[in-house]
Order: structure tokens, then C-alpha cells, then sequence
């Protein structure tokens, strides 16, 4: 008992530590406000000084503002040369130290880290209570040109394993893209497959994302949708005015012989698999998105089933979500058939799940509490989902319930507490538990 | 006794006086000024609903041509014009922004956040020197050598204009 106080005092010592982080960085955002005053003054004294300067050479001062409004103000004979190319990126943006280069180097690198440290506690009898190291995850971005770029996202894995000596590392996406413009941008390499939401909205950025684990449906190493997808893929803008229309189109080596990963060695078969998404961002909805996905593969798993079957995959997704955070609202609903080429058997399965949170106002502003409710539907025959040949865990039927908050240590860390309430098949019994995560970026 | 009264009557009405001088004074300031929106006298655009400057300031839309990217330039926080453009156009406070192009870059939308410069005559400068680059700057600190926007075919000081 003593030791789960403890354990609890730990996690509510969190914010308070947070709260006089808070001190310092306002003393240091005073600084930073005086030091903008000064040169906002010293700027306009410049400016005064030229005007002047120009009035006594007998040149004509630079329009006023009133003038600039009227049309172009052009710049004056005594204006220096234009700057080189301004693209300073300030990657500690609200840090107030904007880096103000002026010049665009390529390629360039940008890092950006994310990583989470988590604790739980639950009455199932098969999972130990405690902490365990999150994910470790190193993403970079890097513009080759003005219109090629690579990214890449690489994770450290703890090995649950008691017999692990290791992380565990991964090379989670890395692509090059081709930006044409706008409406098309073409790109080769390993994505999270564009099929729904939330795989490619929040990637391995835990901080990123309101609560602590993802939906089942989507959960990196399951079964029952591929979270990852090796090939090429079209993107872009949908000229379509206020519907706001954009797409994805891929096209790739979808599910190797784990069907829990991606064949990024090779595909198993050949057969490609394929992707289209389709959604919608209103311009005169800020902060709504609804679309859709339809992918198709050919299945080949290994080790092979009885008869050596492959099935033919076809998935359909829909979202919509509203991510503004008074309230913040995401829905999806995944199906999932499978067709088995030797029985010409078919075998559908459901999942979805809903997610709701709100940033609470004024002093709570950085509480955000949140629910979810998740199900599935598994077709028990479907041997993909339930074969115990597969490396990754069995797709079991799932009814839960997950009801937490957020709490926002500064801007860019996080701490999360949950209580989940997850009934899966009927002989299995109803398991309860308490996570609680330390999410940031760096 | 009285005269001690009438020490705090005055003391009292002094300070109502000076209150009243200050409010006075305060309503004579005139209304912070609109924020224009800028661009290089180069680049062909004229006007742009809110609509089209939110998708620019989104990233939504990188290019204004094929050869043409968009650089977008941001003030750094603390600027009243950065929190006009955060409130009108993002509807964002400070950490939905940085979460915002976090969340961006995460996702291979975009390799950068916009730039964050610290005055407006490193923005102007920055917009003269780049056809493809946008930024805002107080209607009143505008210098030459930069094309002012309209915004829903308003320009900054008309009734209507929106980035106040």
C-alpha cells in the first residue's frame, strides 16, 4: 500500500516541479520581450536616420505607409541590395531564440526527439505491474532543394523479454520526396501506411498524441491493419476551392510474411499492394477532416497455413475527426476482408473506435481530459487473425473504455494519466488498469 | 481631526483626478493599428481570402507556382502581430502552434516550421528579398520595397480588414 502512495506522491511531485519551471521561463520571456522593445527602437531610429539622410542628399523619401497601401511600394533608388534567401528555421520557436539567419543552406538537418517513460498497473494476471522504458524515437528532416527533402524516423524499443540484452532498433519511415508543387509530390521509401488517421497524424510522437497508448486497431506490431508500407506514393492538394480535397495514392510491398510487418526486404509475392486515400479539410471548418481510405493486398504468410492458402486483403476506412481542442473529437471505423484463395472463404472483420477531449480554460489550460471507446468485431475463423503461428498477438473480439487526463508540464512535455476498462472475449475476464506516461519532445 | 479629513478627501479626489487623466489619456491612444500582410512587389498576388492565407500559414499550400515555393515568415513570440495572426488567422494560442508544426514536420508535411524573426524590418527586409516569401508587419512600421495584400479585398485601416 505504502509503496503505491509512493508511487503516486512521485507523479503529483511532476507538476509541481513543472510550476516553477514555469517562473524561470517567464523572467526569461521578459527578457525577451525587452530585448525586442530595444530593437523595435533602435530599427525605427534607423529608419529615421535614413529618411533623413535621404531628405538632406535631395533624394525622395521612401513612401508612407498610407502610399504603400495604395499599390506596390516599390523599393527606392538608395535601397540596399536584396537580402539573400530568408528560410531561418527556428526550431526553438517558442523559446523566443529565433535563430535569424538569413540564408537557406542545403541540404540542411533538422533532429527532433521524442520519448516517453511510462508506469502500469493492472488486475490481469498475466502482465507484471511497474515502469518500463517507453520509445525512444530520433526523427530527421532534411531539405536536399527547394523541392526534394528526406525524412527519416528511427526507434529504440526496450525488449520486454527478461532475457534481453538490447534495445531493440528500428527504422521506422525514411523517405525522399519529390515536391512538383502543390497538387503533386511523389515520394519512395517506408511510411506509415496512409490508411486511416491516426497512423500517419501522430507516428511514434507519443507527446504528440492526447492519451497514452493508440486505439487497438492500429497498434504498431498487431494484426489486424499494416501499420507500415514499403514503396512509393503520390500526394497532394485536389483543386476543389472550399472542399479543401487532398489524396494520397500508394503503391508498394504491403504485408511480408509476419503480417504484422512490412516487406522491407521484398515482398512475399507478386502482387503489390495499393492504397488510395481520399479526404476533405473545409475552409470553412478550421480544424475538420473527413476522408476515407480503400487498400488491396495479396497475403502470403509465413510460416505457410494448412493448404498453403493466400488471401486477398481489401480494407475500408473512414475518419472524421475535428482537432481543435474545445473539444477535440476523432472517429474511425476500419473493415477488413479477407479471402482465402484456396476456399474462396471470405472473412469480415470491424473495428472503430471515438475520442473526446477538452482543454479545460483559463488556470486549468493545461488539464486536458479525454475518454475513448473502442470495439472490435473479429471473425473468429479468420485464420490471419487467430493463428498462433504468427509471431505478432492474436486479433481477439474487444468492448473498452479509457477515461484520462493530460497534463501539460510545459510545451513540450506532457504527463498522462488513464484508467482503461477492456472486456475482450467472452471467457476472458475483464481486465482494469491504471498507466500513467511522461510523454515530450526535444 | 477635520484637517486630517480633509488631507484624505483630497488625497482621495487627487486620485480620482489623476484615474480620470489616465482614462482619459488611455481613450485619446489610438486603436492598436491593423497588421498588413506583405509580400515581394515581385510576386503577382494582390488578394487573398482569410481562407487562402490560413492554408498558407498552415503550410497546406507550399507553393504559389510550380517554381515558386512559399516561404513563410512568422515574428517571434511576444509581437503583437504574431498574436493577431495567431488568434485571426491560425486560431491558436502559442502551444497549439509550436504542437501544431511539430506535429507538421513529424509528418513529412513540411521539413521546417516557418521562420521566427525578431523585428519587422527583419521581415520586410526578408520579404524584399525573396519573391516567394510572405510575412506581416504593422501597418504603421511598413517600409518601401514590399507589396501590401489585401485580405478579402480589404486593405489594413479599411472597415472590415480583419487582422486587427
Amino acid at each position: 500500500m505504502h509503496r503505491v502512495w509512493g508511487i503516486f506522491a512521485v507523479f503529483l511531485l511532476l507538476p509541481l516541479s513543472a510550476l516553477a519551471q514555469n517562473a524561470a521561463r517567464d523572467e526569461r520571456e521578459q527578457e525577451m520581450q525587452e530585448m525586442r522593445a530595444r530593437i523595435e527602437k533602435l530599427e525605427k531610429l534607423v529608419a529615421q536616420l535614413q529618411k533623413e539622410k535621404e531628405t538632406n542628399n535631395g533624394v525622395a523619401t521612401a513612401p508612407a505607409a498610407g502610399d504603400t497601401l495604395q499599390a506596390v511600394a516599390t523599393p527606392s533608388s538608395h535601397e540596399p541590395p536584396a537580402a539573400g534567401p530568408v528560410t531561418s528555421m527556428d526550431h526553438s520557436d517558442n523559446q523566443g531564440a529565433a535563430t535569424n539567419s538569413v540564408e537557406r543552406n542545403f541540404p540542411a538537418l533538422h533532429f527532433r526527439g521524442f520519448g516517453d517513460m511510462d508506469f502500469s498497473a493492472t488486475d490481469d494476471k498475466t502482465t507484471k505491474s511497474g515502469f518500463n522504458m517507453g520509445q525512444l524515437i530520433l526523427h530527421v528532416s532534411s531539405p536536399l532543394s527547394e523541392k526534394v527533402s528526406v525524412f527519416g524516423e528511427t526507434s529504440f524499443t526496450a525488449q520486454a523479454a527478461a532475457t534481453a540484452t538490447a534495445y531493440n532498433v528500428d527504422v521506422e519511415r525514411l523517405l525522399i520526396r519529390y515536391d512538383y508543387n502543390d497538387y503533386f509530390k511523389l515520394s519512395f521509401g517506408r511510411y506509415h501506411t496512409p490508411i486511416n488517421y491516426w497512423n500517419t497524424a501522430f507516428h511514434h510522437g507519443l507527446w504528440l498524441q492526447t492519451t497514452i497508448a493508440r486505439p487497438e486497431m492500429i497498434r504498431f506490431g498487431g494484426r489486424f491493419q499494416p501499420v507500415h508500407f514499403v514503396g512509393m506514393l503520390a500526394e497532394g492538394n485536389i483543386p476543389s476551392g472550399p472542399v479543401g480535397l487532398g489524396y494520397n495514392a500508394g503503391l508498394g510491398n504491403g504485408r511480408s510474411g509476419n503480417i504484422a510487418r512490412a516487406g522491407d526486404g521484398g515482398d512475399v509475392n507478386d502482387n503489390r499492394a495499393w492504397v488510395v486515400s481520399l479526404f476533405s479539410r473545409p475552409a470553412a471548418l478550421n480544424g475538420l477532416q473527413v476522408g476515407g481510405a480503400v487498400y488491396g493486398d495479396s497475403i502470403t504468410p509465413s510460416p505457410a497455413l494448412t493448404g498453403n492458402p493466400r488471401f486477398q486483403e481489401l480494407i475500408t476506412s473512414a475518419h472524421i475527426v475535428w482537432t481543435k481542442e474545445t473539444p477535440e473529437f476523432l472517429a474511425e471505423f476500419t473493415h477488413v476482408r479477407h479471402r482465402n484463395s484456396v476456399t474462396q472463404a471470405e472473412f469480415n472483420s470491424d473495428a472503430a473506435y471515438a475520442q473526446v477531449a477538452y482543454r479545460l480554460p483559463g488556470v486549468g489550460r493545461k488539464w486536458k481530459p479525454y475518454y475513448r471507446f473502442e470495439w472490435s468485431n473479429i471473425n473468429p475463423s479468420d485464420v490471419l487473425f487467430t493463428v498462433s503461428s504468427q509471431p505478432a498477438p492474436v486479433v481477439n473480439d474487444l468492448t473498452g473504455s479509457t477515461v484520462g487526463v493530460r497534463y501539460d508540464i510545459t510545451s513540450l512535455a506532457a504527463f498522462k494519466g488513464e484508467y482503461r476498462h477492456t472486456t475482450r472475449k467472452v471467457t476472458d475476464p475483464i481486465v482494469n488498469g491504471f498507466f500513467f506516461q511522461t510523454s515530450f519532445t526535444f | 481631526m477635520r484637517t486630517k479629513s480633509y488631507v484624505w478627501i483630497c488625497g482621495v479626489l487627487a486620485g480620482l483626478v489623476a484615474f480620470w487623466l489616465i482614462t482619459i489619456r488611455a481613450a485619446g491612444t489610438p486603436a492598436e493599428a491593423d497588421v498588413a500582410i506583405v509580400v515581394s512587389p515581385s510576386n503577382p498576388v494582390n488578394n487573398l481570402t482569410l481562407a487562402d492565407l490560413r492554408k498558407i500559414y498552415m503550410g497546406e499550400r507550399q507553393y504559389w507556382t510550380t517554381s515558386s515555393p512559399v516561404i513563410v515568415l512568422m515574428r517571434s513570440p511576444g509581437a503583437r502581430e504574431r498574436e493577431v495572426i495567431l488568434r485571426v488567422v491560425y486560431q491558436m494560442t502559442q502551444e497549439q502552434y509550436t504542437h501544431y508544426w511539430v506535429a507538421k514536420v513529424m509528418r513529412a508535411e513540411a521539413s521546417d516550421p516557418p521562420a521566427s524573426l525578431f523585428s519587422y524590418g527583419i521581415v520586410q527586409e526578408g520579404v524584399r528579398g525573396n519573391p516567394g516569401a510572405i510575412g506581416y508587419v504593422n501597418m504603421n512600421d511598413l517600409r518601401s520595397g514590399v507589396k501590401v495584400v489585401r485580405i478579402g479585398g480589404l486593405l489594413p485601416g479599411e472597415p472590415g480588414y480583419l487582422l486587427h
